[in-house]
């Protein structure tokens, strides 16, 4: 596996935030939270994470319009979405505008340290 | 032409300067990184679709969320395969994206659509009503309507509320979208969240205002109903849900039914039976059954009260045995919800179903005179023939007789009935007495053995703590139970008879259940391990496997289920491969019929790119090398990436097994080489003709025909990766694999083609081989003779002994369709490879996460 890099986690859940943190901690990652997408955007403007996993629904845009706003701002950006409820357009739309994953929640640990795993990997040049 | 080979063999080709082959080296990287992905996508697709096709085949409950789920986890892998195969070829595909939105379009299509609703009256009586108004007033109040108006029975007199007024009264409230919100968070497995979440739903809707033109029109519909009965009057409301129209789906118990109702709590009603629709025992049936929670629209019917003086449930045959010649009668004084409700002692009837329905037998328990007489028996038998034959199924009969001695039919509804059992096992069955049991007695509720531990359950509090596969023991088999069926292995209650409907809820789930055997709340004890014979009405201690054994098989509760049709249906797009041969001309986008076809078409472009690769940029570090040595055979070898051991000049033509470090590569090779191949098999002249007949008949047997990668046996590796394509004589065939520290990117994949010999002994031959692949845990496609295999997302150690089996297959089973004439032969082939691989093949046990 590379060597551990940072990730940030979008979501308005405070356990799922809070959970996923400490153990993708545990697991040697660098990790910091937000709970809303304007939170997230200052964070991946100063170019810190090198993964962003971004719920779909929060409170103050829909995922898919942060997912824009995000790219708009730093194209290069890793963005994972990560979703309750699951819907083919969402899931088509998040491609389009430039997501590398789009999961459904729930999801196992390790699936997600996969997906993260191999998203940087298929974007960072080696 | 020989200086263009010398200078070629020592890299003297000036025509590439060193920063060309930088960038080509760069570009090449980049190509390669696509192919991954494109790899991983093709990975996580393929396994999506075969746990889709094996949840048809399961006959497990899965739920629109799985299927919606699992589509768009697809369609986002789908799209991958397009960009990365767009990438790697420059956009050479274009048409691809056209197939891909048209069919993921109809896929959603098809997963969007919703049931139709009736509009028309909010309202209407039941003498407008029959068979035909299902859709508008609900199963049961179109049945009764049909009763009253077209087969002459009694029945009460009363109207309908329509699924329209339900869409009005749902609408005006803007309800339906937060529904769907709560119910999407909804985590089936939590019982405590199950409890939580349907109280909120019936709550949400209790409380939202009814829209005045639908109160006023149920007040009108009373009043009539009043004057036509002479004065005020009580109601009986109950529900009639549209969706409730397959024979062996009963959604017995699930709703709410409300007695003895005033004018003034019309409304109020009327909203707790549309809320009942979110039970918690409704939610869980209809994600056992397959229905979707809006395949199913409430409509509530509003009855006059009968008085009744006895009641009860008869069924027209044996909900196990629709052959039987008999009725089954449960008689009650007093009321019929109270015989439905499994409360009640019942008188029990089992009457003749021919005229003049003679009683065979009869089981008195309420008390010493029987609470029917022979006259009324016969009656009401004579009823149940006439519907059964009315409605043309068996029929499951809900009546009462009045103070006048009327008999009033209050519900009809086809029997839900479980598989037949022979004959012999039925209802005589005896169980074994030498056998020490803890409990015995009680009736049969629902046929089975099942084994587990007791769980007594008293109250909901109980259920809360119910342990996945425990055995339910309860008093009364109240319907609310009907909840934790689905994680119960078996149902004892100590009252209650067939014709309750946790009864008929256990029969449909194939679950065992004896009924009425006294004390077993006190018999029992909390944690022991019993094993429940159902049918021989006996309960063990400890775990009967010999009794366990004689247990039939559990039914597919999914199947023909609105959810399963339309997983089905989201298949058709899906799962069919149309395009299965590469050199056809018809192997291009505008060709791809479904999902499958588009993974096909980009994995063998993208493979093919990547094998061009060096040939398009006159590339010579990625061009094949041949493999030189000790070794059988000849082998063409491409790096991909880092396949060879570093510090090797890459502008050798030639490369030893030494120098490659590819784990796939290295793990096939050692399978090809592990035993020494015998060489062909002797054939007999039969077999040999059958080989030349072959290769005039079909042409694209010839090599020059196939394209230049599959004229030679190429492996396309890097440290993670190969690919094998082999043309030995006459197959074609494929190997694959990708194996790292990320399960989601591991995969082995087989593909075998054609073959010398006629029809027959190729199909042996691949017959053969799906057996041993099977055994090694592939799962295997045939179609003709075409075999694909594949087992993904295992540990890199388990793939790794896989590729060891196809490296030897590939080797030992090239020519014997030459000598699969017989039997006999065969068999020694079996045991031969089987004897084999076992010396090769390492056992690893695979620890899943």
């Amino acid at each position: 596996m590379s060597g551990k890099f940072n990730i940030l986690l979008v979501d308005d859940e405070k356990d799922f935030l809070e959970i996923t943190t400490k153990r993708l901690i545990r697991r040697g990652y660098n990790v910091r939270s937000a709970m809303t997408c304007s939170e997230a955007v200052l964070i991946i403007e100063s170019d810190w994470p090198a993964v962003v996993v971004l719920d779909v629904m929060l409170p103050d845009r829909d995922g898919i319009e942060c997912l824009k706003e995000i790219k708009q701002k730093r194209p290069s950006a890793i963005v994972i979405l990560l979703t309750g409820h699951a819907s083919m357009q969402a899931g088509r739309q998040s491609m389009e505008y430039g997501a590398n994953d789009y999961c459904l929640k729930p999801i196992e640990l390790d699936e997600l340290i996969e997906k993260i795993e191999i998203a940087y990997r298929e974007k960072v040049k080696s | 032409m020989m200086l263009d080979a010398f200078k070629k063999l020592f890299g003297l080709n000036k025509e590439k300067s060193e920063a060309e082959t930088r960038l080509l080296r760069r570009s090449f990287q980049d190509h390669y990184r696509s192919f991954r992905s494109l790899l991983t996508a093709n990975n996580i697709a393929l396994e999506l679709m075969a746990e889709m096709e094996q949840a048809l085949g399961a006959g497990q409950p899965f739920s629109m969320p799985f299927v919606r789920g699992q589509c768009t986890a697809l369609t986002v892998n789908i799209y991958k395969m397009v960009q990365h195969l767009q990438e790697l070829s420059n956009g050479k595909y274009g048409g691809l994206t056209g197939a891909f939105n048209s069919i993921s379009g109809s896929i959603e299509e098809i997963l969007s659509r919703q049931p139709k609703i009736a509009g028309g009256k909010f309202v209407l009586s039941l003498a407008e009503l029959d068979i035909h108004s299902t859709e508008q007033a609900g199963g049961k109040m179109a049945n009764l309507g049909e009763i009253r108006n077209r087969v002459g029975l009694n029945v009460p007199d009363g109207f309908v509320i329509t699924a329209a007024a339900t869409k009005h009264f749902i609408d005006s409230n803007d309800l339906q979208d937060e529904i769907n919100r709560r119910l999407k968070l909804l985590d089936h497995d939590d019982l405590e969240e199950l409890y939580t979440t349907s109280a909120s739903i019936q709550q949400l809707i209790t409380k939202a205002p009814l829209p005045e033109d639908l109160e006023r029109l149920i007040t009108d519909q009373y009043e009539e109903l009043a004057k036509r009965s002479n004065g005020r009057i009580l109601v009986s409301m109950r529900s009639s849900a549209l969706g409730e129209d397959s024979s062996n789906i009963s959604f017995a118990g699930q709703y709410r039914t409300q007695l003895n109702v005033t004018d003034d709590m019309l409304g109020l009603t009327y909203k707790e039976i549309v809320a009942s629709k979110y039970k918690s025992q409704a939610i869980v049936y209809r994600m056992q059954r397959g229905f979707r929670h809006q395949d199913v629209i409430m409509c509530v019917g509003c009855l006059a009260m009968v008085d009744g003086v006895v009641s009860g449930v008869m069924y027209s045959r044996s909900p196990r045995d629709p052959r039987s010649g008999w009725i089954i009668i449960n008689a009650a004084p007093g009321l019929a919800s109270q015989v439905v409700d499994g409360r009640a002692l019942t008188d029990m009837f089992r009457v003749s179903r021919h005229s003049p329905h003679e009683v065979l037998n009869r089981e008195l328990r309420v008390r010493e005179s029987s609470s029917l007489t022979e006259s009324q028996t016969a009656e009401l038998a004579g009823i149940a023939v006439r519907l059964e034959e009315h409605f043309g199924s068996p029929q499951d009969i809900e009546w009462s007789i009045d103070a006048t001695s009327r008999i009033i039919i209050l519900q009809s509804r086809p029997l839900a009935q479980t598989a037949p059992v022979e004959e012999s096992g039925m209802e005589s069955i005896e169980a074994d007495e030498t056998q020490p049991y803890v409990l015995a007695g009680g009736v049969s509720a629902s046929a089975g053995v099942a084994c587990g531990l007791v769980y007594i359950v008293r109250s909901n509090i109980d259920l809360l703590q119910f342990p996945e596969g425990a055995v339910l023991v309860v008093t009364h088999p109240l319907p609310e139970w009907a909840t934790i069926l689905n994680r119960a292995v078996a149902v004892v209650s100590e009252t209650g008879h067939v014709t309750a409907h946790l009864a008929t809820v256990s029969r449909e789930f194939g679950i065992p259940a004896i009924f009425g055997i006294a004390h077993a709340t006190e018999k029992l004890k909390n944690g022991e391990m019993i094993t429940v014979d159902a049918l021989g009405r006996r309960i063990y201690e400890g775990r009967r496997d010999d009794l366990l054994k004689s247990a039939p098989p559990p039914a597919n509760l999914m199947a023909g289920s609105p959810v399963y049709k339309l997983l089905e249906e989201v298949l058709r797009l899906i799962t069919p491969l149309n395009l299965t041969n590469p050199a056809s001309p018809y192997f291009m986008p505008s060709s791809c019929e479904t999902f499958h076809d588009i993974t096909r078409f980009c994995h063998e472009k993208a493979v093919t790119e990547m094998f061009s690769f060096s040939s398009r940029y006159g590339f010579d570090e990625k061009g094949a090398k041949q493999l030189v040595g000790d070794i059988p055979l000849q082998w063409w070898v491409i790096n991909l990436e880092d396949g060879f051991r570093e510090g090797l000049d890459m502008k050798d033509k030639w490369i030893r097994i030494e120098d490659i470090v590819s784990l796939p590569m290295l793990a096939i090779w050692e399978g090809m080489t592990a035993v020494q191949w015998k060489g062909p098999p002797p054939v007999n002249l039969k077999g040999f003709g059958a080989v030349l007949f072959q290769s005039t008949m079909n042409p694209s047997l010839e090599p020059a025909v196939r394209s230049s990668m599959a004229s030679k046996s190429y492996f396309l590796i890097s440290r993670n990766f190969c690919n094998l394509s082999v043309r030995l004589g006459y197959h074609f065939s494929l190997a694959e694999a990708h194996l790292s520290d990320l399960l989601t990117e591991n995969y082995v994949s087989f593909q075998f083609k054609g073959g010398a010999a006629d029809e027959g002994r190729r199909s042996i031959r691949v017959n053969l081989l799906k057996e041993i692949l099977e055994q090694y845990d592939f799962r295997v496609e045939l179609k003709a003779d075409a075999l694909t295999a594949r087992v993904e997302k295992k540990s890199a150690s388990f793939l790794i002994e896989r590729l060891k089996v196809l490296g030897y297959l590939l080797i030992h089973t090239r020519q014997i369709d030459m000598v699969m004439g017989e039997q006999t032969m065969v068999d020694n082939y079996r045991r031969s490879i089987l004897a084999d691989l076992e010396k090769i093949v390492q056992p690893v046990k695979e620890d899943m996460t």
